[in-house]
């Protein structure tokens, strides 16, 4: 609260977001922030990759309540071609795409290959096992949930959670800092402990898509939706929240791929030290502040 | 050239020993348990409850998928497909004060709940059925099970290719939902061979694999000890969840 105040009052907003010079070194990221970091990446490991393979069991979405070829989004098919050999074929909306070898007709996880969706170097297991995927993934979304319900909770406790909701006085530093990410502008603009863009992005992920992610999962639960109709009705019926569920997993992990990207070139050592430790060297324009 | 022939077979390698960690990973059958402990919680907290979103007859799915082998092949249920059933009975036996065994004309008699649900299966697809039959818990309220009774177990005429007995179980919470059924009708007709004729299990709360096809008995019990796998159930003894609410 005090950092809202003082944003309110006379001194200009950008120059109260730094409380710290550039160089200091700071205590950044709590243990909890550490822990379930790390937990969190673990998780979203086993859950992309298990539910890879729990997808491969039924290796096609529809934008439907019970399953409809003819709402047909996402398909995979593997079949014998003419005059020999197999070909993987990839079909999104309507539009067949041959994906020998990656999708369709692929790796089968035992050194062959064989007629499934995704491939067995990226399903948890590899070999097609629904009954093994499904063990994975149920005790890896109670692990994440609970991570999550940590983070949130001891963010809440300590008041630091607040620093990473994107606020309205953000939002026209948002472009800035783009521009500085694309070296169209030399300097970022000031702000506190987390960037205008890494507010936008942290915001929409923990607030919007992880939550997301875990109510279109459940919507798959023939039990859940006995108690919650309205939200699988809302998602577009059971085999939609199937796609939605696939589509914010995508999302997820385009994100997951961008933040590593963005860890490691602003400062590889600096960023992994203060999410292992949780000491951080402050940059140009940076604070602690929100 | 040389060089991406050789970024290209490291990276498979590197992409092949994913599958050996993974693989190994689920091949340890220790951590299983410890997995399970999640299956626990799931139905701690979701379970039996509330109310299977009822469909109309527009929505009801006409060719109904089937899973696996179409019919049984046992000469036991071979012979009662041949004569129409009419010698079939059901017998429920186990801790139950009033053990019976039912003729399909009984079972018809009792055969008040007709439902339009959605089945989903544990592969991930659903399908609409309009599903007729008798309810469970008020079935099982003649037979009166005992104080000590914990579980319904459902005992198929199917065997795998192995030999081995496909069997299911629901606990007396599970059984008692309104929803739980034996069917007997699917989509207004008598159930053919290949969706379970002439009584199967139906129960629109959780997933597909619950639902035992072929029903030959049923049994009450305090637990799964020496029950085949020990685990409840055919799929279950074979990695699946008891709990199939999700």
């Amino acid at each position: 609260m005090a950092g809202m105040d003082a944003t309110a009052g006379p001194t200009p907003a950008p120059a109260t977001t730094r409380t710290s010079e550039p160089g200091t070194v700071v205590y950044r990221h709590s243990i909890t922030t550490r822990l379930t970091h790390w937990v969190a990446f673990v998780s979203i490991l086993v859950l992309v990759m298990s539910g890879l393979q729990i997808f491969n069991a039924a290796p096609y979405l529809d934008a439907s309540d019970k399953s409809d070829p003819a709402h047909r989004v996402l398909a995979f098919d593997g079949q014998d071609a003419p005059g020999g050999g197999s070909i993987g074929t990839t079909t999104i909306f309507g539009h067949a795409f041959t994906t020998t070898h990656w999708f369709g007709y692929t790796d089968d996880g035992q050194g062959s290959e064989a007629v499934r969706a995704f491939p067995g170097w990226i399903t948890f297991p590899g070999y097609q096992d629904l009954a093994g995927g499904r063990s994975w993934h149920f005790f890896f979304a109670w692990v994440m949930v609970l991570a999550g319900v940590a983070y949130f909770a001891a963010g809440a406790i300590r008041k630091d959670l607040a620093l990473l909701i994107l606020r309205p006085s953000d939002v026209p530093k948002l472009w800035p800092m783009q521009a500085y990410y694309l070296k169209l502008r030399k300097e970022p603009p000031d702000h506190g402990k987390y960037n205008p863009l890494q507010k936008a992005g942290y915001t929409l992920v923990l607030f919007v898509l992880a939550p997301f992610v875990v109510i279109t999962g459940l919507a798959l639960a023939p039990g859940f939706d006995a108690i919650a109709q309205p939200i699988v009705t809302l998602l577009g019926g059971r085999q939609f929240a199937r796609t939605w569920h696939f589509v914010s997993m995508l999302l997820l992990v385009g994100f997951f791929f961008g933040h590593v990207f963005l860890v490691a070139s602003t400062g590889l050592f600096n960023n992994m030290r203060s999410m292992i430790t949780g000491t951080y060297r402050l940059g140009k324009h940076e604070g602690t502040g929100p | 050239m040389k060089r991406r022939v050789f970024v290209a077979s490291s990276m498979a390698a590197a992409l092949a020993g994913c599958a050996k960690v993974t693989n190994g990973l689920n091949d340890w059958q220790a951590i299983h348990p410890v997995l399970e402990t999640a299956n626990t919680l799931d139905q701690a907290v979701i379970g039996t409850r509330g109310w299977a979103k009822l469909y109309r007859p527009q929505d009801v799915t006409v060719d109904y998928p089937v899973n696996g082998l179409d019919t049984p092949q046992q000469p036991e249920y071979v012979a009662l497909l041949q004569d129409d059933f009419s010698s079939y009975h059901l017998p429920v036996a186990g801790l139950v004060e009033h053990p019976q065994s039912f003729t399909l004309r009984q079972l018809r008699a009792l055969a008040s709940l007709d439902q339009i649900t959605r089945h989903d299966c544990v592969e991930g697809w659903s399908v609409v059925g309009d599903w007729r039959g008798v309810p469970l818990g008020s079935f099982l309220q003649l037979v009166r099970p005992k104080p000590e009774a914990r579980y319904v177990v459902f005992y198929s005429y199917d065997h795998d290719s192995g030999g081995q007995q496909f069997y299911g179980s629901l606990d007396l919470q599970q059984a008692a939902h309104p929803q739980t059924q034996l069917a007997l009708d699917l989509n207004g007709k008598p159930l053919d061979a290949a969706h379970g004729a002439p009584v199967r299990l139906r129960i629109p709360t959780q997933l597909g694999y619950k639902s035992t096809k072929w029903i030959r008995n049923i049994q009450v019990v305090s637990s799964f000890a020496g029950i085949f796998g020990g685990r409840g159930g055919y799929w279950e003894d074979n990695g699946y969840a008891w709990y199939a609410g999700v």
